[in-house]
């Protein structure tokens, strides 16, 4: 695994944008490069890439034993779950309503396992970067090599597989957010090609119509099956929250709420448990539930984007973001430092942490985004990458 | 092996900036009674339109005027008691218009971030 310079496209802002990626470059005054940034490339071998894959294929098998023994062990307050979602839960995890996609944040630079640093198995976003815009870069710029990205044909797979399974038209639910719109905007477009008719709303224009026990659009058509970039802890928190647990068997909420279990921090812990010393694991423990090392990184339960993070070494604070997100946390051993040395800033590093995209049970994708910190937060950047 | 086959960009801009733009709303319709207060969509049910006739052609003919109509379009919320004003008491055409009926509600989801935050991650 090398990083490696290379000259940006001459117009590669207006090949991007035309495939979608609007917010190459994001106004945000901290970012020092775009969000898009082809000034550098990682390059693997393939025994590398097989690594990787075969590590995704693994962590998938482990991320549901362990959603099963949270279920069975009925450990859903260490996770913060609320007991009203838990009828809801069980019926899911047994009836296997349809999901879509995945992405583990893995700790790798080549030497080493990979290790899981956490499974964003809910939102996951950064998706037409990883499947498109990275795909047709290598086209222009290395089109001896190939890439690990089969993602855009398995999504369309997977929609086709599920169709049968859901009524139409398929609602794609979001705020209204650049990021957000433009993930839900590719899985929409997905989705379409499999040929499933699609509509679109924000999660605020959602209708609850309580005489009819319906969610329903701003025609006042009832929504059957709702694809939402939202997550399971928000919506069951929030007002219709009761609402859509009671008619959860009627609905098809994709991605499906089982998946609260795994894009919980706590899932690091439980798999550590079922799984100790595992090569792919870093050591994770529930705060207070163990002696605090030395070393560790906190992480509250239920953050998101690198928020309210904490990197302790020597029992001293070395790195720590800001964030809303307060409440119980998991401890995780800091991986292995995976720097490399930034093209643009001589003397600094950049931090990568790889996407690697699960779509059902097949690992079938890399997207690496990299930060100048150790803590990947919503400023770091998506570097493209190939493999030979 | 490759582990990847041709991708054909799929995604226009415009697609995403159609969809960031949002959809156009409908306005409110709401019962409301002859104080322009909302009420219960109950009220405005099965009810004759405004100035028809009871007993119509017999003696004494007594002309209705309902109590309570519904109201198109306008300012104010749904909250019942809450008063309306701006809109008229008949709708416009080529306007799309969401009622109390059924007693839909919306905004109870998306309230958890702060605006212009995003929920992916």
């Amino acid at each position: 695994m090398r990083r490696i310079p290379i000259a940006p496209r001459d117009d590669w802002q207006q090949k991007v944008s035309s495939a979608g990626l609007v917010f190459h470059t994001p106004e945000d005054q901290e970012m020092d490069r775009p969000y898009w940034d082809e000034s550098a490339c990682y390059e693997f071998t393939a025994p590398e890439i097989d690594t990787l894959e075969a590590a995704g294929t693994t962590l998938q098998q482990m991320c549901l034993e362990a959603a099963e023994h949270i279920i069975d062990k009925k450990r859903y307050a260490e996770l913060e779950i609320p007991a009203a979602a838990v009828p809801a839960i069980e019926w899911a995890w047994e009836n296997e309503p349809p999901a879509i996609y995945g992405r583990f944040d893995i700790a790798f630079d080549g030497s080493g396992p990979p290790k899981l640093l956490e499974y964003n198995a809910d939102t996951p976003t950064s998706l037409l970067e990883a499947a498109v815009i990275q795909w047709s870069w290598l086209e222009e710029q290395f089109p001896n090599c190939d890439q690990f990205n089969s993602i855009h044909e398995r999504v369309i797979g997977k929609w086709q597989d599920i169709a049968q399974y859901l009524s139409k038209p398929v609602y794609f639910a979001g705020l209204d957010n650049p990021e957000d719109q433009l993930t839900l905007a590719y899985l929409c477009d997905t989705a379409q090609q499999a040929g499933l008719p699609t509509r679109s709303i924000l999660m605020g224009d959602i209708g609850w119509n309580d005489e009819r026990q319906a969610f329903v659009d701003l025609e006042e058509q009832q929504m059957f099956s709702i694809f939402k970039l939202y997550p399971w802890e928000m919506i069951v928190a929030e007002e219709f929250g009761p609402a859509a647990l009671d008619t959860y068997t009627a609905m098809r909420w994709i991605e499906p709420i089982w998946k609260m279990l795994l894009s919980n921090k706590g899932l690091l812990p439980v798999l550590w448990e079922l799984f100790p010393n595992h090569e792919l694991l870093l050591e994770s423990h529930f705060e207070g539930s163990a002696p605090k090392p030395r070393d560790y990184v906190r992480k509250p339960l239920h953050s998101r984007e690198g928020a309210n993070v904490t990197i302790v070494r020597n029992g001293a604070t070395i790195a720590s973001t800001d964030g809303s997100y307060q409440g119980p946390a998991v401890l995780q051993a800091q991986a292995p430092i995976a720097g490399f040395p930034d093209n643009l800033k001589p003397g600094a590093s950049r931090y990568p942490v790889l996407g690697l995209w699960m779509v059902d049970q097949q690992c079938c994708g890399l997207g690496i985004r990299e930060s100048s910190g150790l803590i990947t937060d919503n400023l770091s950047s998506f570097v493209p990458h190939y493999f030979v | 092996m490759r582990r990847s086959v041709k991708v054909t960009a799929p995604l226009l801009a415009s697609v995403a900036l159609s969809m960031a733009t949002g959809c156009r709303k409908p306005e409110m319709q709401r019962c409301v009674d002859e104080n322009n207060r909302v009420a219960d969509d109950k009220m405005c049910a099965n009810l004759p339109a405004a100035n028809a006739q009871l007993n119509p052609g017999g003696p004494g003919y007594i002309p209705y005027h309902p109590l309570y109509h519904y109201y198109y379009g306008g300012w104010g919320g749904y909250a019942l008691g809450s008063v309306v004003g701006g809109g008229s008491y008949t709708p416009s055409a080529g306007r799309s218009y969401a009622t109390r009926s059924g007693i839909t509600t919306r905004g109870g989801f998306g309230r958890s971030m702060s605006a212009g935050h995003g929920a992916g991650e």
